[in-house]
């Protein structure tokens, strides 16, 4: 009777966690930051070590940023891949090494610290992406 | 050590409480129960021993947090502290501190650093408070869940952020976004929380139930 009732209890767990992980997926279905296909004008601004900014303004059919980033001519960025996409180094030939001075890039969209990585960051007509050069602690 | 005269006197001491709480009109459950109490009482006073088991946990919880960096949202951390505040109680106290400040210390006093002021102790505090419990599934369930949740609960200071910036309107947006943007690693978080509670709990509870605090 008790095993019963233990397996009971066991079985209710298991099914409010697929129900919890279930809600989580429907959520983020539901809410997530949706990429837009189609043609798109868009301007990526560049600040780099120096703190001069260089601008690039152009036309794009790219889904996310990193797409839009390879098309900006003059545009040249590197980093390293990982789980989460592309780290970025490395931007116009300024490299921000965290390790040795706590620097890195910052991306911006319309004036907004990015949620997403630059594999992830949707594109959308009208959008003004920021590449910052941040010397401090990472958030 | 003396380990069987310590023993005898604290089946002496049992039995003692258990006599004074019988006169007193109490049953056996409450006797066991104010046993327990007064033993957390006299337990709570900070011994060097005490400090140096803090020490090693705070040391465990880092190591195991360094050696799975390369997993995404797969860590021990969560299932350490539960561990700790199981066997080690008020011990945690100290713990989740230290492990904070060695965290900003190592990697930098960010805003993330401000989300593990609160999260792994209100982990620790939902771990007490069902400190009686010893069912294997009962703890994976508790420790998904707070993998699940984790998100969420760090989303707090971005809407902070955002009502000082723009309302609170903006705040609540701001939080939402930024929990929905990081819901798949929640997920991967609850998942793996799970996974590893079921597999270590038993051995490890088994393990450490016999490290005994002996205190003078």
């Amino acid at each position: 009777m008790e095993s019963k009732k233990g397996n009971k209890k066991v079985l209710l767990g298991a099914v409010a966690l697929v129900a919890v992980a279930a809600i989580l997926a429907i959520v983020y279905m539901a809410f997530r930051e949706k990429p837009v296909e189609g043609s798109k004008a868009i301007t990526i601004e560049v600040t780099g070590k120096s703190g001069a900014t260089q601008s690039y303004e152009l036309k794009t059919d790219a889904q996310y940023l990193r797409q839009a980033m390879e098309e900006a001519d003059g545009l040249v960025f590197s980093g390293t891949e990982s789980e989460y996409g592309m780290m970025v180094d490395t931007v116009n030939g300024d490299l921000a090494d965290y390790d040795a001075d706590g620097a890195y890039w910052s991306f911006y969209v319309n004036g907004e610290y990015c949620n997403y990585g630059i594999d992830t960051q949707p594109v959308e007509d009208g959008d003004v992406f920021g590449i910052v050069y941040t010397v401090g602690a990472a958030e | 050590m003396g380990l069987t005269g310590d023993k005898v006197r604290k089946d002496r001491e049992r039995a003692e409480s258990r006599t004074r709480e019988a006169g007193k009109g109490r049953s056996g459950q409450e006797s066991r129960f104010m046993d327990i109490m007064d033993k957390e009482k006299r337990e709570k006073k900070l011994t060097i021993q005490d400090i140096a088991l803090m020490g090693v946990m705070v040391a465990v919880i880092e190591a195991c947090k360094a050696a799975m960096a390369f997993l995404p949202n797969i860590e021990l951390t969560s299932f350490w502290i539960i561990m700790f505040t199981l066997l080690f109680r008020w011990r945690i106290l100290f713990v989740i501190p230290v492990f904070i400040l060695v965290e900003g210390a190592v990697y930098g006093f960010g805003l993330w650093w401000v989300m593990y002021l609160y999260a792994w102790p209100l982990l620790a505090l939902a771990v007490y408070m069902c400190r009686e419990r010893e069912s294997v599934w009962f703890w994976s369930f508790l420790s998904a869940m707070f993998g699940f949740s984790f998100g969420f609960l760090c989303a707090f200071p971005y809407v902070a952020i955002g009502i000082a910036d723009s309302g609170l309107r903006g705040g609540l947006y701001a939080g939402f976004t930024w929990w929905v943007a990081g819901i798949p690693f929640d997920i991967a978080h609850g998942i793996g929380n799970f996974a590893l509670m079921t597999v270590l709990y038993k051995p490890v509870r088994l393990a450490m139930k016999r490290v005994t605090i002996e205190k003078s």
